[in-house]
């Protein structure tokens, strides 16, 4: 079989007109910055004195209007290269860009819902619907999404599964086709194969799963972990804050790198270090629910009794299922204790390593964002009218502070996400990673490097798709500050 | 005992028969140098006896003009008492201070450094060794016979930890004391050594060539050679920053018994990425490599560096520990061996660039190689044989160091695993740390590297519990052939033994050894005598540059 | 102002205390210190054997007693063998007549030991490492601090306009970038000879070397710094920083330029010129300034990776080996200098926020 060409059958008549497209757009950018350099400006819209308006344009006007078009033709391409790939018949015809956007169908469809649904009702939908306002967030909100739903749909998208290994595929362009022999299989490698002879691109989808399975789960443990600290600290000051702030910031000084490499020595592992601060660490989110509903209701008794019960024991189960392994003789023995039967599920060593250090690193800044916020909004009027109600401190940092101060924490929670990504890379890239064989995209784009310069087809896409990610968080947040700050 | 009068070329009765052998066919070039000069027969006698003029057959080596500075890359690892050295770079760095008995050449002969001549008796069991006269240490003393006794006694002392020399001292050791055997080792005068196995044994002079073997002064055995710099050798170092670089520099206060051409040689170490090699390479940053690997081959020649090959039994071995279960089960070693096609571990380990192996780790290149039935590769079957052990559920954790052909042909290995139906998991530990017990992991991968004969390695590797011994195979049937075919000089006689010994390790699944290595170095235009080695011994003596 | 600073370097030292008793111990938990016998001594000692080499060799006190060794408040061991009678000690070097050894030798004294992997004294090597790693990081603050405050003084000085969105955009990708991303694409783009732009341009004849720019700064610390050895390192450990201060310079401005005394000098007639340089600029660059002192132990970790990346091996580099080897002593040296380096840009910070901001003031 021929390998597939990046555009297939459509690629003679949509790649000249991109190419146009950017053409134009380089040659509107360059105009415009000449005649900018040179003193014109761009017009205005004069009133007349007939109290009608007219709009003088200037040549600056023209360049941007190029410019404007070239960015919509730009698009328009892009789009008939996706409804191409959705539409045409082969896969030969559909060329890879093609295949991979028919691939990714599932996730136009989730894409187009959400959004359709989203715009229809922004108005009822709070600072979420108010995202949809800003461009910005917009597009970093699609780029979010796509990452989730491509994971979401991960077992539908990816062509080939994540560590299957065909030996002949090892380092392939993109678009070669399968030995023969091999049926059954999606006869291409869309993005081609890596050192192992893995396909690049369900790796580079797999990876998202992998990365978005931990990133935004360990965030949130994070900031449970900053929150349950930083309301009393703020809330109550004296000694309690000084207390947690010098330990904050103990936490802080220590520096990110040296504390995945003391983390990960086996020797240290084997101390059972991780596991400690494992169970530190994760009985906050316990607290804060168990907190969050005892000031609620604590004149309900029996709701709260049960609300109670609830957490303690699902959370209990699962706390004490996290932190012990009764199956690993390594561990020091308190690990050990929780019996088999009820320890509903171990995590891997190394996820928990990662899942801790991350964890760590990421709380003591939450706690003081926290802490900062607090100290404005209890200043509040509604802080001291609640107080004057007779409320506990509990209750009006729980009820009455928290949900005022959703605004930056959630943008600060897009943001971390974000960051946690590249910490995870990071950790993959000096090989600490989640396991030598997970097709995260810090270890993949870390094996990529090493022969970057006769295959750079590994190591781009996980390194593209990471920055997009990144890139679509950080877009995400942006938009959200925009859009919260004009209240 | 019979010692043939030395003349010129004097030859060996044994010798002359390789050379009726090597007329006949049955033996090659390589095969025929090894085995002849092993017994004492000068490279120059040995092609003479095949009928070969030793300046057009040997690979000849240049004479440099003097002078000049050369920058290698290779790691830089702190260096300790030689006979504990385990790597070969430690060797590269101190040769330019401690030098040899004897050396291999690329061409499988070996030659004399130190020694001016050896020969053997007729059944290999004694050896006489004459010093070559005029050679003084750089502290002024001169080089004699006491100093080979004294080295040979350090080398059998199997008391001091991590000695490896003691192993490749064969019977020379005594059992019982660990120590070197009574009268195992005779001053017959000032300029000549005696040397007296029990039974014959063919692999001293191997033995002695191999990198461990450096000669020290007398009165230093044991010590680092970096904390007294005292040796032979025509260089002395003058910075060794581990992991950094280290320096030699001509000794300009000692007169050197031989040539050496180079003022000063630099060995870079840009840690274990051949990424990063390439990077420095096409940064100008030094002349040679120590060794491409991989699909670098093709990139160091692209940017137009000079490309050396050679063919070697170096290799890359992915065993179990017997001492860890489920390994101590015969089936589960069974069925690892019936999983992997060495061929796929050849093209994703090292990209084809060597030859397929058969599990037994003796080379085809080694003079007694015995060619056994091909090895079968049956998925189904291992698993069945999995199964029957009640293993199909253990989790096997395969562990390697984080390189390029070693983690890839690891890696290769799970997946095949994989496609069996076992349950891998995959551990990947950094060069720095992987060392630190590599005998110990319960399944891994280790690179080994290349020795002249097949006895050299399973007696090196495979022995019950001797030092190096990774797989934790213990068998005393095993012990005792190879105890058998270490006394055969004749290589067609040790043979038979050798194919049971080879079969041994196929049935009992000691480790997967899926391919033979071919080593490649590249070095700029105008870098001279910087051939590869199969052991990736560089000679600093010999380098040069071009004016 | 110097209570302040006083009570500031108290709670520094209190925190350096803190940390480096974190790291002592993390170092030496038992199962490090095993492994520690057995590369030094063998690899194959019974637990019997291992202990009594650790004692023998000063790790068999209690925790705390050692951490004060090292420290240097409390004496060094000191331990005769009872077979030949030889004194040997913490503060015993080798060949030193155990009479004349000083009783303390630590951090304080200025020991900070003796690194088992290199085999060398620890502050040789520190200190060597540390030089060549300031130079890597002066160059990358001299490129990435301007580049980063003329961004986002130019993006937050007219907020809301093309130039700001533009810039803005380009700041937040560049924080999406991280090192080992744009190391790995700057090498592919600018220092193959195989790919990228080198081998077009020695094509044309625009370039005599091989390559544009060298994908290795190993020649940076013998032969010193030159363009085509570094740009790539200072480029990438730049580009990640630089975003965030540029962003946080935007966010500084626009609020600066909105305020009541920059519409008091527009009224005024001021040019906008004139506006943003002499009221603007000075009030707007006090937040950045804290960001850029803290900013200091975030390069710690791209400077890790891009020594890494380019061989150069300075402090980062160490880290990774000493981490990786289990050097403990060189670890631990390490580790001060990174703690030391947070904890005095963190002062600095805080000084030079009183110092900068006029409204505060302190008694």
């Amino acid at each position: 079989m021929e390998p597939l060409t990046w555009s297939g059958a459509l690629g003679a008549f949509l790649n000249p007109l991109m190419l146009a497209a950017v053409a134009v757009f380089i040659l509107g950018f360059f105009a415009n910055l000449a005649l900018t350099l040179a003193g014109q400006r761009a017009g205005e819209i004069v009133v007349n004195p007939d109290n009608t308006l007219t709009e003088i344009k200037t040549p600056v006007d023209y360049a941007l209007n190029a410019m404007r078009y070239a960015v919509l033709l730009f698009v328009v391409c892009c789009l008939g290269y996706i409804i191409g790939g959705i539409a045409l018949p082969t896969l030969e015809a559909k060329g890879i860009i093609g295949a991979m956007a028919a691939r990714l169908t599932p996730v136009w469809i989730a894409l187009v819902v959400t959004f359709a649904l989203s715009i229809t009702f922004k108005r009822r939908l709070g600072l979420y619907g108010k995202l949809f306002d800003s461009p910005i967030g917009m597009i970093g909100f699609g780029l979010v999404m796509f990452w989730i739903f491509s994971s979401v749909f991960a077992g539908m998208v990816a062509t080939h599964g994540p560590i299957d290994v065909i030996s002949q595929m090892r380092n392939e362009v993109p678009g070669s086709p399968l030995p023969t022999g091999e049926d059954g299989l999606y006869p291409y490698y869309l993005l081609g194969g890596d050192n192992l002879g893995r396909d690049v691109f369900s790796r580079m989808i797999f990876g998202g799963q992998e990365v978005l399975k931990i990133t935004p789960v360990a965030t949130l443990f994070a900031f449970m972990v900053g929150i349950t600290l930083g309301l009393p600290a703020g809330y109550f000051g004296g000694k309690l804050d000084t207390l947690l702030t010098f330990i904050a910031n103990l936490a802080l000084a220590f520096p990110v790198i040296l504390l995945f490499f003391l983390l990960v020595t086996p020797e240290i592992v084997a101390a059972g270090v991780p596991q400690y601060m494992s169970m530190v660490l994760f009985i906050f989110p316990i607290l804060f629910f168990a907190v969050l509903f005892n000031s609620r209701f604590s004149i309900q008794p029996m709701k709260r009794n049960i609300l109670l019960a609830l957490v303690l024991s699902i959370g209990g189960i699962g706390y004490m299922s996290l932190i012990s392994d009764a199956s690993d003789p390594d561990l020091p023995l308190i690990f050990r204790l929780w019996p088999e039967w009820l320890d509903l599920f171990d995590i891997q060593g190394n996820i928990l390593i990662v899942f801790v250090s991350v964890v760590f690193v990421n709380s003591p800044t939450v706690f003081r964002i926290v802490r900062g916020l607090v100290l404005d909004i209890k200043t509040r009027d509604y802080v001291a009218a609640s107080t004057t109600r007779g409320e506990g401190p509990w209750y009006i940092m729980l009820w009455e502070i928290l949900p005022n101060a959703r605004g930056p924490l959630i943008v600060d929670f897009c943001l971390r996400i974000g960051y946690t990504t590249i910490l995870l890379g990071t950790l993959g890239f000096f090989g600490l990673g989640v396991s030598p064989e997970s097709p995260d995209w810090g270890s993949t784009i870390n094996e990529g490097r090493r022969l970057l310069t006769i295959y750079p087809h590994p190591a781009l896409p996980p390194a593209l798709a990471l920055m997009s990610l990144v890139l679509g968080l950080n877009l995400l947040a942006d938009g959200l500050r925009e859009e919260s700050l004009k209240d | 005992m019979t010692i043939h009068p030395r003349t010129h070329l004097a030859t060996h009765p044994v010798a002359e028969m390789y050379a009726d052998e090597y007329k006949a066919g049955k033996l090659s070039r390589r095969e025929f140098m090894t085995r002849s000069t092993a017994l004492g027969v000068s490279a120059a006698a040995a092609y003479s006896l095949i009928g070969l003029a030793p300046s057009t057959a040997q690979a000849q080596m240049a004479t440099p003009p003097m002078g000049g500075s050369l920058r290698i890359q290779m790691e830089v690892r702190a260096l300790k008492d030689p006979r504990t050295f385990d790597w070969s770079q430690m060797a590269n760095v101190s040769r330019g201070i401690l030098e040899y008995l004897v050396e291999s050449r690329a061409d499988g002969s070996f030659n004399g450094v130190l020694l001016e001549s050896w020969e053997a008796n007729e059944d290999a069991s004694q050896y006489i060794l004459r010093v070559r006269p005029g050679i003084t240490f750089n502290n002024g003393d001169p080089f004699t016979a006491e100093d080979v006794a004294a080295n040979f006694i350090g080398w059998c002392d199997s008391t001091v930890e991590g000695n490896s020399m003691a192993a490749r001292m064969g019977a020379l050791v005594d059992p019982d004391t660990g120590v070197a055997r009574e009268g195992a080792i005779e001053v017959i005068d000032d300029m000549t050594v005696q040397i007296t196995y029990p039974a014959s044994d063919i692999t001293l002079v191997a033995g002695i060539a191999d990198y461990p073997a450096a000669v020290q002064h007398r009165d230093l055995i044991g010590t680092n050679p970096l904390d007294h710099g005292i040796g032979t050798g025509a260089y002395r170092v003058t910075d060794y920053e581990v992991g950094v670089s280290a320096r030699l520099e001509k000794n300009t206060d000692h007169t050197y018994w031989g040539e050496a051409y180079l003022d000063e040689i630099v060995f870079i170490d840009l840690g274990q990425d051949p990424a990063a090699w390439f990077a420095g390479a096409e940064a100008g940053e030094f002349d040679m490599t120590y060794e491409t690997v991989g699909e670098f081959v093709d990139l160091f020649s692209a940017i137009g560096w000079t490309q050396s090959e050679v063919v070697t039994a170096a290799t890359v071995v992915i065993r179990p520990n017997q001492n860890n279960a489920p390994y101590d089960d015969v089936r589960v070693r069974r069925a690892i061996a019936l999983a992997v096609d060495p061929q796929v571990c050849l093209d994703l380990g090292i990209n084809g660039q060597g030859v397929t192996a058969e599990n037994h780790h003796v080379a085809p290149i080694h003079p007694e190689y015995a060619e056994l039935p091909p090895i079968t590769v049956d998925k189904e079957a291992a698993a069945a044989l999995l199964a029957e052990a009640g293993q199909s559920d253990f989790v096997f954790e395969i562990t390697s160091i984080d390189d390029d052909y070693r983690r890839n042909t690891t890696d290769a290995v799970a997946a095949q695993l994989r496609d069996a139906g076992f349950n891998v998991e995959r551990t990947v530990i950094p060069g720095s740390t992987f060392w630190n017990d590599w005998t110990t992991y319960s399944f891994s991968s280790t690179n080994w590297n290349h020795r002249e004969l097949g006895v050299i390695i399973l007696n090196l590797a495979y022995r019950s519990g001797v030092a190096w011994n990774e797989s934790g195979f213990a068998n005393a049937e095993f012990d005792a052939l190879l105890d058998q075919a270490n006394g055969i000089a004749d290589a067609d006689a040790r043979r038979e033994i050798m194919a049971r010994l080879q079969s041994i390790m196929q049935e009992e699944g000691v480790t997967l050894q899926p391919y033979w290595r071919s080593l490649f170095r590249h070095y700029r235009d105008g870098v001279i005598n910087a051939d590869m080695h199969p052991k990736f011994e560089i000679n600093v003596h010999y380098l040069g540059v071009a004016a | 102002m110097g209570q302040f600073i006083l009570r500031r370097a108290g709670v520094m030292l209190l925190t350096a205390l803190c940390l480096t008793f974190v790291v002592f111990f993390l170092t030496n938990l038992f199962p490090n210190l095993e492994k520690l016998a057995k590369t030094q001594g063998n690899a194959r000692m019974t637990d019997a054997e291992v202990v009594s080499w650790l004692d023998r060799n000063g790790y068999g006190g209690p925790m705390i007693v050692r951490y004060g060794e090292w420290l240097g408040v409390a004496p060094g061991w000191t331990r005769e063998d009872p077979e030949t009678g030889r004194i040997t000690g913490r503060c015993i070097d080798q060949g030193m007549d155990p009479a004349e050894a000083p009783r303390f030798c630590g951090l304080l004294q200025g020991d900070l030991g003796y690194s088992t992997v290199s085999d060398a004294e620890v502050s040789e090597i520190i200190g060597g490492r540390l030089q060549l790693t300031l130079i890597l990081m002066a160059w990358a603050f001299g490129v990435m601090v301007p580049a980063a405050l003329i961004i986002g003084v130019l993006a937050g000085m007219r907020e809301g306009s093309r130039t700001d969105r533009s810039l803005s955009t380009l700041a937040i990708a560049s924080t999406a970038t991280p090192e080992y991303v744009s190391g790995v694409i700057f090498i592919v783009l600018l220092a193959s000879s195989t790919a990228g732009l080198s081998p077009i341009l020695a094509e044309w004849g625009w370039i005599d070397s091989r390559t544009l720019f060298l994908g290795s700064a190993r020649s940076a610390m013998e032969e010193g710094v030159t363009f085509w050895n570094f740009t790539l390192p200072v480029m990438t450990i730049a580009l990640y920083g630089m975003g965030y201060i540029a962003r946080m310079t935007r966010a500084s401005m626009a609020e600066v330029m909105t305020a009541q005394y920059i519409r008091t000098a527009r009224l005024k007639g001021q040019s906008f010129r004139n506006i943003v340089l002499k009221h603007a600029l000075r009030n707007a660059l006090i937040a950045p300034f804290t960001v850029i002192m803290l900013q200091f132990p975030w390069l710690l970790t791209g400077v890790v990776i891009v020594e890494t990346l380019f061989n150069y091996n300075g402090f980062g580099w160490t880290l990774v080996q000493a981490a990786s080897n289990n050097d403990i002593e060189l670890l631990l040296a390490c580790s001060i200098v990174a703690v030391f380096v947070v904890l005095v840009t963190q002062l600095i910070s805080d000084i030079g926020y009183v110092f900068l901001n006029p409204r505060i003031r302190l008694a």
